[in-house]
């Protein structure tokens, strides 16, 4: 099945880690029961005591005091399991850490490896190549023209730059007259002015 | 007669039936006693959830100052469960699969599953990986007794495997088993 195949195999290491944590656990525990003997012994010593024996209290205290010191030395034990356990799951972190850098190297290298210095001048190279040849293409097309049809650009063109002049002398408004008009009748001469009105495109 | 609710020395609220005189003794009659059975399996595990206790024995209604006193007896009314009464429900609940005896082959004893043991994998699997100990070797003594108190603190290791086998069926967990003693880590799962 596809959900059992992230479950990696059982180790070695994953055994000496379990029993590691195992002998911790035993003596955690064994510590739990000293610390009830010590309990004990102090309600015996305290029930002696009431009931004026002082002689066995005394020795209940030193057992007390024995059992105490037992626990003393399984605190210093505990500590040394509970740092070698540390120190281990640290390491296998820092293993885990390794293994991704050296993964994350791997990708690297391989990305490299398609981007090698070669491979981005000859890309360049190409790409200059294929703007040349771009430019070429470019220059080829508008000289394929012929004369004939150049000719027939260049009619075009006149005509256009005709057109735009012919625009621009209807816009120019005719001189004022600078002689004296030579008339003899004046009331004749207003219709006609009128008529000769140049109509003016709107814009 | 009234009868009302109860607050224990505990914080436990006893529903009013609890104060009713027949309520502590087997009824004649099978629809009233299905019913007063009922009530007693809610009442149980109601409790048991409460005061976070997996166990009930018959014993615990032949003894007193136990755990389960301030549900067992009423001294109020001056009733309490007898052990054949008692024995009568919890073969009941064992029927209902709200509890199971444990250990197997006897039947005076019953593991309570105030949560299924489904839904023990959960919160099982919730703790592991909210406390970041995924991938992590761990004892059964580091679940059911870590440094830092969690809701799986003191739960019984029976419970504890059965919840592990249902992760363990679903690719969540791996069972690692030495000469020793037994060891489990959890996987984060898809």
């Amino acid at each position: 099945m596809g959900a059992n195949s992230s479950i990696p195999k059982i180790t070695a290491q994953d055994r000496a880690i379990l029993d590691l944590k195992l002998q911790r656990d035993k003596l955690k525990q064994y510590q739990k029961k000293i610390q009830g003997v010590l309990d004990r012994e102090h309600a015996i010593a305290k029930a002696h005591l009431e009931a004026g024996q002082k002689e066995r209290a005394t020795i209940a205290l030193r057992r007390r005091k024995y059992q105490r010191s037992l626990l003393v030395k399984t605190d210093s034990q505990l500590e040394n399991l509970e740092q070698l356990v540390s120190t281990i799951e640290f390491s296998l972190v820092e293993v885990s850490v390794l293994h991704g850098l050296k993964q994350g190297n791997e990708v690297l290298r391989e990305i490299h490896k398609e981007l090698s210095i070669e491979n981005v001048e000859k890309l360049l190279d190409e790409t200059h190549e294929a703007q040349q040849y771009q430019r070429e293409v470019s220059e080829m097309l508008s000289n394929t023209l012929t004369l004939d049809e150049e000719d027939a650009v260049q009619e075009e063109l006149r005509e256009m730059q005709e057109e735009v002049l012919r625009q621009r002398e209807v816009l120019r408004l005719p001189d004022a007259p600078i002689e004296r008009p030579v008339s003899a009748v004046e009331g004749e001469q207003v219709p006609a002015s009128h008529q000769s009105k140049i109509p003016i495109p709107a814009a | 007669m009234i009868f009302t609710t109860h607050t224990t020395k505990s914080g436990f609220l006893l529903p009013s039936i609890h104060s009713a005189p027949p309520f502590f003794t087997e009824q004649p009659n099978p629809a009233t006693q299905a019913i007063a059975t009922d009530h007693w399996i809610r009442l149980i595990l109601g409790y048991a959830r409460h005061r976070k206790l997996f166990f009930l024995k018959v014993e615990d209604a032949e003894t007193s100052s136990n755990d389960w006193d301030e549900v067992l007896k009423n001294e109020r009314i001056n009733r309490k469960v007898l052990p054949s009464h008692l024995s009568y429900v919890l073969e009941a609940m064992v029927k209902k699969n709200v509890a199971v005896y444990e250990p197997s082959k006897q039947t005076r004893t019953v593991m309570l599953y105030w949560r299924t043991p489904e839904e023990w994998a959960e919160t099982l699997h919730n703790w592991a990986s909210s406390t970041g100990q995924l991938t992590t070797i761990l004892t059964y003594y580091d679940i059911t007794d870590p440094p830092v108190e969690s809701e799986l603190t003191g739960i019984p290791v029976p419970l504890l495997k059965k919840a592990i086998a249902i992760l363990a069926k679903a690719g969540k967990a791996q069972v690692i088993g030495i000469s020793e003693g037994e060891g489990v880590r959890f996987f984060a799962g898809n």
